[in-house]
């Protein structure tokens, strides 16, 4: 299967690549799998804590071009987000954006996937509240 | 249940009309090629229910006695249906051989009939699943993984360091070791399942069981990788 130009350029220069403090209250760590395939994705932001913008994003991944790709754009996409609208990152997005074939999406999903651990991870270290709803679609509508 | 329905349809044979049990390549009256009927499953081909465990010199045996039984040369003067049934038939008896005769095809393949999807991801609109890999198995798989890139960037680096090799190859045996016991529970799950099928056992147990062996099934594929991996370290 030929992958394309940017999932190639993510997988030869993958961004961020690395790991944030596990244990700074300041940092959110997501660990995620796809038990379709076995690869396994951590994702980890470094969140301001006075304007909840994600400063910091670093991932490493073991898996296919196409997770480490879609985790290397992942990390790219949350710099400089809220939290809140970092949620709004949806996986087709990231489909659209590598032009991933159907049987690579769950590899998009697992990024998006690994989005929310890393949120969901720093919301609970600061005692914030989950909302329903509360998630400020990025992608606007055109 | 949906196996007594699948294997109770019965066909009519194009031929002499006599009624045979749908996924039968052949008539069993007039002995005449059918046409493959739609959606038979793997098991069906070759009349076998659908448990886990598999006499596997037997159902060689089968596939080469039915493989010889559509080779195209005996259809040579048949008529052109009868010639593409036969090679219907036979790319049909390929695939269901080839599924089941490898264990974890096979056990993938019956989970799928049994309505539970595992290849497949979430589709595009992604909506959130529950995760079905545990926690702690993530923990130690990715802790693994980083180990054993350490071990090759080094090895990369520096001259072939005995200790490194030393080091993987105790990774593989522990790998091998962890795939090894995965295989043997997954083997006491298949007995589990099969005597359900023998004693038509009520859903909530069987679903308990196909839950146990998909969570089985993810977990191998972990390690399944961790061991490749840990191979590859140790060729290059
Ligand atoms: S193939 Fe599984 S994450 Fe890409
Ligand atoms: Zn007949």
């Amino acid at each position: 299967m030929a992958y394309s130009d940017k999932v190639i350029d993510h997988y030869n220069h993958p961004r961020n690549v690395g790991q944030l403090d596990k244990s700074s209250t300041e940092v959110g760590t997501g660990l995620v799998g796809a038990p379709e395939c076995g690869d396994v994705m951590r994702l980890q932001i470094r969140v301001n804590p006075d304007t909840q913008v994600i400063e910091e994003a670093k991932f490493k991944t073991f898996g296919c071009g196409s997770a480490i790709a879609s985790s290397s754009l992942a990390t790219e996409w949350v710099k400089g987000k809220t939290v809140d609208q970092a949620m709004g990152i949806k996986n087709t997005d990231i489909v659209k954006e590598l032009s991933l074939p159907p049987v690579k999406i769950h590899c998009s999903v697992l990024a998006e996937d690994a989005i929310r651990a890393a949120i969901g991870d720093w919301k609970k270290k600061n005692g914030v509240e989950e909302q329903a709803g509360s998630a400020v679609p990025v992608a606007a509508a055109d | 249940m949906q196996t007594a329905e699948s294997q109770s349809v019965n066909a009519a044979c194009w031929s002499c009309g006599s009624a045979a049990p749908a996924g039968k390549a052949w008539c069993d009256a007039c002995g005449k090629v059918q046409a493959p009927s739609e959606g038979v499953d793997y098991f069906t081909v070759f009349g076998l229910p659908r448990k886990l465990r598999i006499d596997l010199p037997a159902l060689e045996r089968n596939f080469y006695r039915m493989s010889r039984k559509l080779h195209p040369d005996l259809y040579a003067q048949a008529s052109p249906e009868e010639r593409q049934w036969s090679l219907d038939q036979t790319s049909l008896l390929n695939d269901a051989y080839r599924t089941l005769k490898d264990p974890i095809a096979r056990t993938e393949y019956l989970l799928r009939l049994e309505g539970i999807q595992i290849e497949a991801g979430r589709s595009e609109e992604g909506k959130p699943k529950d995760s079905r890999v545990p926690p702690d198995l993530l923990e130690e798989v990715f802790e693994l993984n980083m180990q054993l890139e350490e071990m090759r960037m080094n090895r990369k680096m520096g001259e072939d360091d005995p200790q490194l090799r030393a080091d993987l190859e105790k990774a593989r045996t522990q790998f091998e070791g962890q795939l090894a016991a995965v295989d043997s529970s997954l083997e006491s799950l298949w007995t589990r399942w099969d005597t359900t099928i023998d004693n038509d056992t009520c859903e909530p147990e069987t679903d308990k069981i196909k839950d146990e062996i998909v969570a089985l099934l993810d977990r191998r594929r972990y390690i399944r990788n961790l061991v490749r991996d840990v191979n590859e370290a140790l060729e290059t």
